[in-house]
């Protein structure tokens, strides 16, 4: 079976992060972003219940995230 | 296992600390960033600890473990424990995607082929002998239950030391939010990027000293790296260097596989099997990983 | 073998499951805090929350449930139900100005009266209703980088019905690092008021006369489009942006609205009938606006930074700014405190005035709806969160929002008067996910 003698040493070094031209970062980055409380519709029943408040107590609405369904509170 | 190889060296050089330590065959280190030394002690124990935990759970040499009353329930149902029970879901998960490429009952080869570098190539009489106890579609596996026809044998050596690498990293990250980079032979993790240096430096064996085409050195932060292949452990056949990967379905090693291959991914386990299917695609290996978007380098002979 | 994309993410679901499991069987040894809990496929994750809205001066008072459940179809697809009541009681701004005479107003039914003493803020408070809401929406992938959902909402009160129907699309690029969205919905809303839709700038009639109210059913259709992009900046942080368009067509009034109309001495002209000198609303019957909407998240060592800013701005002159700011600290625990700060301020609507005098012509639109005045608005809250031993999330948050209208041009009696007054509402909700 797969078995590895291999190469070995995390050799540390310095090296400069050359700026990357286009924003993002590898997959394998994605950690932190991957992080429930990291997504943007984190609490989407919170902000239902925040739009639906402003919705009926302030003259704009909508804008922040796809939101669909009226009621007569406007 | 040798009593006396359980044992932990420690090494303390610029802001980093290393832990040297043997387990699942082979020399691996765990390295903090920090200067505390009973942080470092307490991470690397850890690590050891959960090293040898699965180095004895899953190893195919004991006669204490699942594996062994897998392998020797000569057809009978088996349940199994809940971790032996991700592993074989992951390892059904490997077989499916691979078309039967990858496969954990594929073990019981390796009593026939001995890759030592000389030309002792089995005959196909031996070979066509162990072919139908091959096969992991022929295992009956159902959370928990597992049932196995006699004489076949299940081996995790595909997939233990990188799974354990990256059990051994979470431990790791619960106890400290240090950088800590995890090494066992080859198979790598880094739970974060060196605050010091923003990346770790992965160096890649070469094939042979001297040789043109030195592999980069690869740039880690956080996430796995894995190598699958061996310079060493190759046959001679027919004017060919036969590659010690071996096709499940023909019990032959591979063709025109790469010498080695390394993978970065998200983790070391995930890393591990695409460096396993890239290897298993032979002369498609480089293909295979481009269409993977992983980053990757690819040593041939 | 199946060379694509959906193997590496294949095997990165599945090794984080592996993974994952490991940790888990070490955090019930370790008791350190939970894991969020994975959504495997064909399982329902069920999210409820529960919140109480109250104003001050005895205004609306609301309590509203909600239920939501989700399953996850396939790797990739999801169902989503929702089912949300809306219970509210209370008295809410009729319109009318207070004066240094009791004022007698006929209750939207047209069957009963109601009085508000001299010098009193005028509050309808027949204001009950129940709403109860269900939107269902499916998620599903469409090729390996786009994704698409398609979705139905139907809301119903009283006096009120919604329904509407929505689409999606998102696509993935530049490494999926980059998220571009579309999505489009029309609603369709028909609206009976209770005894009536006024006719527009119709007299407040006694009880027992005729009332200047149509029969029939009125419509108002709704279409809004949103396209949005989400960027990941690296890897603590990403930042999104929005445009909005709404167009609505049909009623628009709040038939419960109306405007007093005043002589020139600031009080209720006397036109002999007896009940208060009031007219019912009339806006426009279009309205389309646009909006902006920009965000920024970031991960600080386990804390989480979240701000956004939203322009919006009508064809009724009303543009509004809010910001909002929310930092979430992380605790040792797993457990979090996340203190929350909204600003909103927005500009009158051109058609809005606080009364109407005898002595001027009728305008084309008036309102003195206090929501289309020019305001600012405050919200700070505080929410704790907490996971249980089995993973499942509690929230709490108490918030108070305050309003504080810009307080219109007076003359005569009226200065012994406030037309707008500050008003403020404390928000409790508690949020569990399962």
């Amino acid at each position: 079976m797969k078995q590895k003698s291999l190469l070995l040493l995390a050799i540390l070094g310095f090296s400069l992060l050359s700026g990357c031209s286009t924003m993002g970062v590898d997959a394998w980055e994605k950690d932190l972003l991957a992080k429930p409380e990291m997504a943007l519709d984190e609490q989407p029943l919170t902000d239902a219940l925040d739009d639906h408040i402003y919705f009926s107590k302030e003259a704009s609405s909508g804008g922040r995230a796809y939101a669909g369904g009226g009621c007569g509170c406007n | 296992m040798n009593e006396a190889l359980h044992s932990i060296a420690y090494k303390d050089s610029q802001g980093f600390i290393t832990g040297h330590f043997t387990a699942m065959a082979g020399p691996c280190e765990v390295i903090i960033e920090t200067t505390d030394q009973a942080l470092a002690q307490k991470v690397t124990q850890a690590v050891v600890d959960e090293a040898w935990r699965i180095e004895r759970t899953f190893s195919r040499y004991r006669s204490d473990n699942i594996i062994y009353q897998i392998n020797n329930a000569n057809g009978a149902v088996i349940e199994v424990d809940e971790e032996t029970a991700r592993l074989l879901d992951f390892a059904d998960l490997c077989f499916e995607v691979s078309d039967g490429m990858f496969d954990i009952t594929s073990g019981v080869l390796g009593k026939i082929w001995q890759f030592n570098g000389s030309s002792n190539v089995p005959s196909q009489k031996a070979i066509a002998k162990l072919l139908p106890k091959i096969g992991w579609n022929q295992v009956s596996w159902s959370n928990p239950t597992l049932q196995m026809p006699a004489g076949m044998a299940l081996d995790f050596g595909g997939i233990g030391k990188e799974y354990a690498v990256d059990s051994a990293a979470t431990l790791a990250r619960a106890i400290t939010d240090c950088a800590v980079l995890i090494n066992f032979g080859g198979d790598i993790v880094a739970t974060a990027p060196p605050i010091s240096r923003q990346q770790w430096l992965i160096g890649i064996e070469p094939l042979a000293l001297g040789q043109n085409n030195i592999p980069p050195k690869v740039a880690l932060k956080h996430g796995g790296v894995a190598t699958s292949g061996d310079s060493k452990r190759f046959l001679q056949y027919k004017g060919k260097v036969l590659s010690h990967v071996l096709n499940p379905k023909t019990g032959w090693p591979v063709n025109d596989a790469p010498a080695s291959v390394t993978v970065l991914a998200n983790n070391c386990t995930q890393a591990g099997m695409l460096s396993t299917l890239a290897m298993l695609q032979g002369q498609g290996a480089e293909e295979f990983l481009e269409s993977q978007q992983v980053e990757h380098w690819i040593q041939r002979r | 073998m199946k060379k694509n994309l959906l193997l590496k993410s294949a095997l990165a679901t599945a090794t984080m499951t592996l993974i994952a499991g490991a940790a888990h069987a070490e955090e019930e040894q370790d008791r350190t805090a939970p894991a969020s809990k994975e959504q495997t496929i064909g399982d329902w994750k069920f999210d409820a929350a529960f919140l109480f809205y109250s104003e001050s001066d005895s205004r609306v008072s609301a309590i509203e449930p909600v239920f939501n459940a989700n399953k996850r179809l396939d790797e990739d697809e999801y169902l989503n139900l929702k089912l949300t009541v809306d219970s509210l009681t209370g008295a809410s701004p009729s319109g009318a100005v207070a004066s240094d005479q009791p004022l007698t107003f006929t209750r939207p039914s047209g069957n009963a009266s109601y009085t508000v003493n001299a010098n009193e803020y005028p509050l309808d408070d027949t204001f009950k209703d129940t709403r109860a809401a269900l939107a269902a929406n499916w998620t599903f992938p469409v090729s390996d980088m786009t994704k698409a959902g398609l979705g139905a909402n139907i809301s119903k009160e009283y006096d009120y019905l919604s329904a509407s129907i929505n689409g999606n699309i998102s696509y993935d690029f530049n490494n999926r690092n980059s998220t571009l969205f579309a999505g489009l919905s029309y609603a369709f809303d028909s609206i009976d008021p209770v005894g009536g839709a006024p006719i527009a700038f119709g007299r407040m009639q006694p009880v027992g006369d005729p009332q200047n109210k149509l029969s029939d059913t009125q419509d108002k259709d709704t279409l809004d489009l949103l396209l949005g992009i989400t960027q990941v900046i690296d890897r603590e942080s990403l930042f999104q942006f929005n445009y909005s368009y709404s167009m609505s067509d049909g009623y628009h009034n709040d038939p419960y609205k109306v405007l007093s109309v005043l002589d020139d001495q600031g009080n209720y002209f006397d036109d002999g009938i007896p009940v208060a000198n009031v007219l019912f609303e009339s806006r426009p019957d279009e309205r389309t606006k646009h909006g902006l909407f920009g965000r920024y998240k970031r991960y600080v060592g386990g804390d989480i930074l979240d701000v956004s800013y939203r322009y919006m701005t009508d064809d009724w002159e009303i543009d509004s700014h809010t910001v909002d700011f929310k930092y979430r600290f992380a605790l040792d625990n797993g457990d979090y405190w996340q203190p929350h700060v909204r600003y909103y301020t927005q500009t009158q609507a051109d058609f809005y005035q606080p009364y109407l005098r005898q002595d001027q012509p009728l305008p084309q639109f008036a309102s003195s709806d206090y929501r289309l005045a020019e305001y600012d608005a405050i919200t700070v809250g505080l929410e704790y969160g907490m996971k249980t031993a089995a993973g499942n999330q509690w929230r709490f948050s108490l918030e108070m929002y305050n309003q504080t209208p810009t307080e219109p041009e007076k003359y005569g009696a009226l200065q012994q008067q406030t037309l707008l007054p500050d008003w403020n509402a404390v928000m409790l909700r508690v949020n569990y996910s399962f």
